[in-house]
């Protein structure tokens, strides 16, 4: 099962990435690949961020499925 | 009729304004919100932007607005509202979002775009990037 993970912002320039393409090999919710991405990039740490699956805000419990688009950004600042 | 757009080029303040107008209405009110040069920063010292950046997440930041304009409808007594919202780079005193709400009366469209715009920078994904002279700053809002 592959899932998608964009970046926006601080975290695009954090991660150094704008996308990236993820493998799971079983079910899995959000918020493992949240942690998964605060362990690997701990910078992250020291910010406020918001997380999204599929286009809506997150609460990380959301069940993953294949094809699905993360995202993960600081509090938004439109305007 | 209701309308929310991203663009990345110059918005057109009036065009969106009179985008919202039926003939039920008697007011509009529109916000237009542009590139700040002088920043009060948390210390009392002031930032010199030299332009600004901004990022979207774009198809969710366009449910988003939608989702706002359906809330704002019902919680005002508003006709139409129009939201356009800039990306990418913006020189100082250029317009970087237009809020238009129209109303039978304006009491309602005051308020209304009010709470669009505080709403909008607390829910819309959308970043902006400050530049100054030797440095820059991605601006992280309040959850």
């Amino acid at each position: 099962m592959q899932i998608r993970v964009l970046f926006f912002g601080l975290t695009a320039d954090i991660s150094g990435n704008r996308q990236i393409e993820m493998e799971l090999t079983e079910q899995r919710k959000a918020k493992y690949i949240f942690d998964q991405l605060l362990l690997e990039h701990p910078k992250f740490a020291s910010h406020q961020l918001l997380f999204s699956v599929n286009e809506q805000y997150a609460t990380g419990e959301e069940i993953l499925e294949d094809g699905d688009e993360l995202a993960i950004f600081t509090a938004v600042s439109g305007g | 009729m209701d309308f929310f757009e991203l663009t990345t080029e110059p918005i057109d303040i009036t065009s969106v304004s009179r985008r919202v107008v039926p003939p039920e209405c008697g007011a509009t009110v529109t916000l237009d919100g542009y590139a700040r040069k002088f920043t009060k920063q948390k210390d009392d010292t002031t930032r010199e932007t030299l332009y600004l950046v901004y990022e979207a997440y774009e198809e969710m930041a366009l449910k988003e607005m939608q989702k706002l304009i359906a809330q704002a409808r019902q919680e005002f007594e508003i006709s139409n509202v129009g939201i356009v919202h800039r990306t990418g780079r913006l020189e100082i005193g250029e317009t970087s979002v237009v809020i238009s709400v129209s109303a039978p009366h304006r009491k309602a469209a005051f308020a209304a775009c009010e709470w669009l715009i505080r709403e909008l920078k607390r829910t819309v994904p959308i970043w902006k990037k400050e530049v100054y002279a030797d440095n820059e700053k991605w601006i992280e809002g309040e959850i």
